[in-house]
């Protein structure tokens, strides 16, 4: 009884709190060299390096955006950095192999991919304790979820499927199949829409989120181009796209799917994040080993900032 | 405290209960030996065609024929075969299965190749494609031997490292490239039918010759040439039984087709 309130009122606190004073770093995970790079977004420079777990691959902020997660996929865990102090305060245990997540915006939860068990994991990161684990298609990869919270998407690379979840019951709702190897997924500003990028099959497809169907998909005319991370602008009138070995950041209309614009940036670009205003986009080049910045209104790269070894994804605090 | 969180945890684990709008059997036909890396990589193709079905209502299973039962047989999708050149030229050039797919799962042979005939898919990369690539490392490496080979165990690149680990731990073994063959066959059927919602040999036939985008894990999209042939990636593995390095080789032109381009005869 007593834990019960004492859960409860914290529980309060926490849907409550503001939003933190943003710090304004960029964090990126290296892969290879085991650390997050620290990036100060005003002046572009590398502050500080974290070394936080073995292999860091998703990266995310806490709604308060007082946490910086980090999925460590050969610790089998997700690391807990407080962003102003850079200290790992502690790592939750993510189930098996964790590759990336989603944060539930409203709730706080951590939805996870478990890539070599084929589940998705939802964790409270508050207790450190498992809600659910879903089992969803082979090699599990992009996490998003929804602004309101409802729906967890989870990308199944080697099932071509990307699975809606509803996070009140963890019941699956819809299996959506897409082109070849899907991977990153983003929804609008209200959560009406969500949009899935095909690695292999080089596409974008464009999900409506009432009626759980695929409503348009369209190549990317990109030369080489495999795409992986998306972003939405604040707008929601333009999609930001990774094209992996494509090298570059391609702008496509929303709606049309057509392509707005093309940005080259680093080799094997794979993780993606945006400026809350739209204004800079992050990119975290794999094989070059650098943070590019962009600016999405002159659609170009404005600075390259070397990180560690083959950085993964980036997270912004603004 | 600890004992209430203790019984606080409430885990759950969901499988899909959808319903489906339309429910497909797929049945797979196979002439080969039952045992053995490509057997092995055909159940491994069959049970992730399943893991995926499952999440869309399609059941997929596969149908053993033994060699002289095959003329009273017929066949609805496709037709996989791990047997020797000849039985597989006979296969594919009998009326009866004009339109239906024939995979090879087996035969690297050079002259089934230049057969181009219009119903024959080779998986499995060619002698030709084979020395294609190892003539290109030691261009580049004149002093250091090497083979080439369509998989290995230790290979990761492309999600490669998932593949390999899911097989073993499944069916026991290290996966070799027979069983990548096997796996691929199976595998490519699968994701055309999760694709198309179509699985009439006909129009798998058509499909996968033109329509086709396959995630073999190990690149790029893996698709036919017109003689039928695989376009794939091939690995050059050193006596030691490292992998040295990637086939087509950085610098020469071609991309996938510099490997082992053959004329129809």
């Amino acid at each position: 009884m007593k834990f019960k309130t004492l859960l409860l009122s914290s529980m309060i606190v926490a849907s409550t709190a503001a939003v933190a004073e943003p710090t304004n770093r960029l964090f990126a995970t290296n892969e290879r060299d085991n650390t997050v790079s620290v990036i100060d977004s005003r002046t572009n420079k590398v502050e500080a390096t974290i070394d936080v777990g073995q292999r860091p691959r998703g990266i995310g902020l806490s709604p308060d955006q007082k946490l910086l997660y980090v999925a460590i996929s050969d610790d089998n865990a997700i690391a807990v950095v407080d962003v102003n102090t850079l200290e790992v305060l502690k790592t939750l245990d993510s189930g098996d192999d964790p590759e990336t997540f989603g944060v539930n915006p409203v709730t706080g939860h951590i939805v996870i991919s478990n890539e070599d068990d084929g589940e998705a994991t939802f964790l409270d990161p508050k207790s450190n304790e498992k809600l659910a684990v879903v089992k969803v298609g082979i090699e599990p990869e992009g996490v998003a979820v929804s602004p309101t919270g409802k729906y967890a998407l989870v990308t199944s690379e080697s099932s071509n499927m990307v699975h809606i979840i509803e996070t009140t019951n963890y019941k699956l709702v819809a299996n959506l199949v897409v082109a070849a190897r899907p991977r990153g997924l983003a929804f609008n500003s209200d959560g009406s829409l969500a949009y899935a990028t095909s690695e292999i099959g080089n596409e974008v497809a464009i999900i409506d989120m009432e009626t759980y169907k695929i409503i348009k998909k369209a190549a990317i005319d990109v030369e080489n181009s495999k795409p992986m991370d998306i972003k939405v602008s604040p707008d929601d009138k333009m999609l930001y796209v990774t094209t992996g070995r494509g090298n570059s950041v391609a702008f496509l209309d929303a709606e049309t799917l057509e392509l707005k614009g093309n940005v080259p940036v680093g080799k094997r670009v794979w993780g993606l994040d945006l400026s809350k205003d739209g204004s800079r986009l992050y990119t975290a080049d794999g094989v070059d080993g650098t943070v590019s910045v962009v600016d999405t209104a002159k659609q170009e790269r404005i600075e390259t900032i070397k990180v560690g070894a083959f950085p993964w994804g980036v997270a912004l605090d603004d | 405290m600890n004992h209430v969180k203790k019984y606080g945890i409430v885990l759950v684990f969901v499988w899909p209960q959808l319903g489906f709008a339309e429910e497909i059997d797929v049945t797979m036909h196979y002439v080969g030996p039952t045992e053995g890396q490509v057997w092995l990589g055909v159940q491994q193709g069959i049970e992730e065609a399943n893991l995926q079905g499952g999440f869309l209502g399609q059941k997929y299973q596969l149908e053993v024929v033994e060699p002289e039962a095959l003329e009273t047989t017929d066949i609805e999708t496709v037709l996989l075969l791990a047997t020797d050149d000849e039985f597989t030229m006979k296969v594919a050039q009998t009326d009866k299965y004009a339109a239906v797919p024939i995979i090879n799962l087996n035969s690297t042979s050079d002259k089934l190749r230049e057969a181009c005939l219009p119903n024959l898919f080779h998986v499995t990369p060619s002698e030709q494609m084979r020395a294609d690539a190892l003539a290109q490392w030691q261009e580049k490496n004149p002093d250091k031997p090497a083979k080439a080979q369509s998989w290995h165990q230790d290979f990761v690149k492309f999600a490669a490292r998932q593949l390999n680990s899911r097989f073993e731990k499944n069916q026991g073994e290290e996966m070799s490239d027979d069983a990548w063959a096997g796996w691929a066959g199976t595998k490519m059927i699968a994701d055309s039918v999760v694709q198309t919602m179509q699985y009439d040999a006909a129009f798998m036939l058509n499909h996968l010759k033109t329509d086709l985008v396959f995630d073999g894990q190990k690149g790029d999209n893996a698709n036919f040439r017109e003689n039928g042939q695989l376009r794939q990636i091939l690995l050059l593995v050193d006596n030691d039984n490292k992998i040295l390095a990637e086939a087509p080789l950085r610098g020469f032109k071609g991309g996938l087709d510099s490997l082992g381009k053959v004329t129809c005869k």
